[in-house]
């Protein structure tokens, strides 16, 4: 079975790329990858006091978020929300470690900042969208579990979804652990394709473009994670998050297809029709 | 729809389905005061017992953690493994999912490793991340150990974590993605939820008292606990979710309770049901003043002012945060098999403000439907409706 997707907007963001298009370019290889850490911008669509509280993994979700958004295609309070990492916290988590170990002594702030849906959360509290949001995870196979989960999530509710796959530095002692050494996220704005969602169909509106269909198939036997394509910079090896650029960057060629393992099984992505296409 | 095939349940009041129901039904506290040698907040706990004296067989050491053996303990259950083992059997291994909720998962590992690195500058030399401070490691051992080939995937929104899982599973099921779901979640006692809540003002010194005149804050528990979701209904069935996201405050809850609002009525409308329908309430009740007044006052707009049996049973268990949702759907399919409303615990003065008809005895009822409600901080809303067949 299948489930088919169209994705209507995408924000992309980790260094050096802070777009689609130059997603596209550094896969095209018409753009460098670049080595300095992402500088994220302050969130104005924060309260003012909630926005000097915002983490980096908070700062970082919101820019990319506001990507996808900027189509003004959807309302952001009309989006069902699905939020994919792998550590999740970032910072936040050495930081936390920092103030319990030998003291005990943690700020309520850095607490709630250390839940792994404080970035559902703000960005609720943001765009004043009272929809459902899940925040999911699944080790290395995130984005795949994320993807998957956002991709049921529209084809039940017939209604669009925003999922953002993210992964935020982790700071030494952390990085030992899981080599998380600069920020990948993408924001995806979904809706489940009509021609192929059997009796679960969303009927987008035509005037929506969309930059390309896709299918979703779970498949065959898990086992290791394949190597990230060479045009992908290493330093996003460990980014669990940084696998979605290999989906988007099949809207470069118009069609192809990726497979991911999750747990025992593959998931395949498939590009149908590129946006010529749609 | 999906019938709920097995359970298991394992939490401070009992660590078997029976023990813990009993328990439950007698408002018998597993709470007592916190003794744990690694942290001296002067608060009330739900320990798990049991956990200090578990180990995981040899081979698994890799993945001992404090979580993992309180989910451990809960696959111990015989019945629940056979109810499992027979739908792996029926459908097949690769169409039975995996939707587990966890808060903090192992963080406890990762809090004592921490401490070695202070000491030393590395990290101990048999400390495994990704085994057992990653959230994927709950998943994977127990889809290991359970022998289940499926979709598998960890939420993690804060205390409706393991509420959450039955709606995504519902939905695995409704697109034709599997025929059959374990959903469960476990939470441990950790520094990282002991101190983060006390850091907020919102532990209690005493055991919590959900709905009390004079509750003051939560009694943090630990708990695991697996429900088996079979197409195919059962004697008691999950009828329908609802969700909803408050959008107003990452740690207090809309005074109104306007998100946990439309996540109940979007849980009655999945399920084909109207609020008089429902016969039985298992409330968030946590018991911080604010938490108990703002549910209050949302199950009074929902379905009337003492219309509706409420009790919380926090005061048994305490608030097992991402094992709430699990532990307390278990209690709503035990009052639907049992036809008895399982009282508020730890209740001396119900505040008559809250409007709420709070179960304060065992009542035996003809119970249909039983909804269960679990909110999170970041505003994160989930209501459950479960049914007793006909």
């Amino acid at each position: 079975m299948a489930l088919g997707f169209v994705l209507h907007a995408a924000g992309v963001l980790a260094p050096g790329v802070g777009s689609l298009a130059e997603l596209l370019d550094l896969h095209d290889r018409r753009r460098p990858a670049v080595t300095e850490a992402l500088v994220l911008p302050s969130p104005a669509v924060l309260p003012a006091n909630e926005r000097r509280r915002a983490s980096q993994v908070v700062r970082l979700v919101l820019a990319c978020a506001a990507q996808a958004l900027a189509t003004g295609r959807y309302a952001p309070d009309e989006l069902r929300c699905v939020f994919a990492s792998d550590e999740g916290t970032g910072e936040v988590c050495k930081l936390m470690l920092e103030a319990l170990v030998p003291s005990g002594q943690v700020s309520p702030l850095l607490f709630h900042n250390s839940l792994r849906n404080a970035p559902a959360g703000y960005f609720s509290i943001a765009y004043q969208n009272h929809l459902p949001a899940a925040s999911v995870s699944m080790g290395c196979e995130s984005f795949a579990a994320g993807l998957l989960c956002a991709v049921s999530e529209a084809c039940t509710s017939a209604q669009p979804v925003l999922f953002l796959a993210y992964d935020a530095p982790l700071p030494e002692p952390m990085r030992a652990l899981l080599p998380i050494e600069q920020a990948t996220a993408s924001a995806w704005i979904i809706e489940s394709a009509p021609e192929t969602a059997g009796n679960h169909t969303a009927v987008p509106s035509p005037a929506r473009l969309s930059l390309g269909r896709f299918e979703l198939s779970l498949h065959g036997v898990g086992g290791c994670v394949d190597p990230a394509p060479s045009w992908l910079p290493s330093a996003w090896a460990a980014n669990s998050s940084a696998r979605a650029f290999e989906v988007l960057a099949l809207l470069a060629d118009g069609r192809g297809s990726c497979e991911f393992p999750l747990g025992e099984q593959r998931l395949r992505v498939a590009l149908v029709e590129g946006a010529a296409a749609c | 729809m999906s019938g709920i095939a097995a359970y298991s349940t394992v939490h401070a009041a009992g660590a078997d389905n029976l023990t813990s129901w009993q328990a439950i039904l007698t408002g018998c506290s597993g709470l007592k005061p916190n003794t744990l040698a690694w942290c001296g907040l002067p608060t009330w706990i739900g320990e798990v017992a049991a956990v200090n004296d578990t180990a995981l067989p040899a081979d698994l050491d890799a993945w001992d953690c404090r979580t993992h053996r309180l989910a451990w303990l809960a696959l111990q259950c015989a019945p629940f493994r056979q109810a499992v083992d027979d739908a792996v059997g029926r459908h097949g291994a690769s169409r039975v999912g995996l939707i587990l909720g966890s808060s903090t998962s192992g963080i406890r590992s990762t809090e004592v490793a921490y401490k070695h690195w202070r000491e030393d500058g590395h990290w101990p030399t048999d400390f495994d991340y990704r085994r057992t401070h990653s959230l994927d490691a709950l998943c994977r051992l127990s889809g290991g150990l359970l022998g289940l080939r499926g979709p598998m995937v960890m939420i993690s929104t804060a205390c409706s974590s393991s509420a959450k899982v039955f709606v995504m599973a519902q939905r695995w099921m409704d697109i034709g993605l599997i025929d059959a779901a374990v959903v469960g979640g476990v939470d441990s006692l950790c520094l990282t939820t002991l101190h983060g809540f006390n850091a907020l003002q919102l532990l209690s010194s005493e055991p919590c008292r959900p709905f009390d005149s004079a509750r003051n804050g939560i009694s943090i528990g630990e708990a695991a606990g697996f429900v088996l979701l079979d197409r195919d209904p059962a004697a008691v069935n999950l009828m329908g979710g609802g969700e909803s996201s408050d959008a107003w405050h990452m740690s207090s809850p809309h005074p109104d309770g306007l998100g946990a609002q439309a996540a109940m009525r979007q849980a009655l409308q999945v399920a084909g049901l109207g609020p008089q329908d429902i016969g039985y309430v298992n409330a968030h009740g946590t018991a911080t003043p604010a938490n108990d007044r703002a549910e209050a006052a949302a199950m009074r707009a929902v379905f009337g002012a003492d219309a509706v049996p409420v009790s919380s049973t926090k005061g048994v268990t305490g608030h097992t945060l991402g094992a709430a949702g699990i532990t307390e759907a278990i209690v709503a399919i035990q009052a639907l098999e049992q036809q008895i409303l399982p009282p508020s615990a730890n209740l001396a003065q119900l505040e008559p403000r809250l409007g709420l008809d709070v179960v304060m005895q065992p009542r035996r009822a003809e119970l249909r439907h039983a909804m269960s409600n679990s909110f999170g901080f970041g505003g994160t809303n989930c209501s459950l409706v479960f049914g007793r067949a006909r």
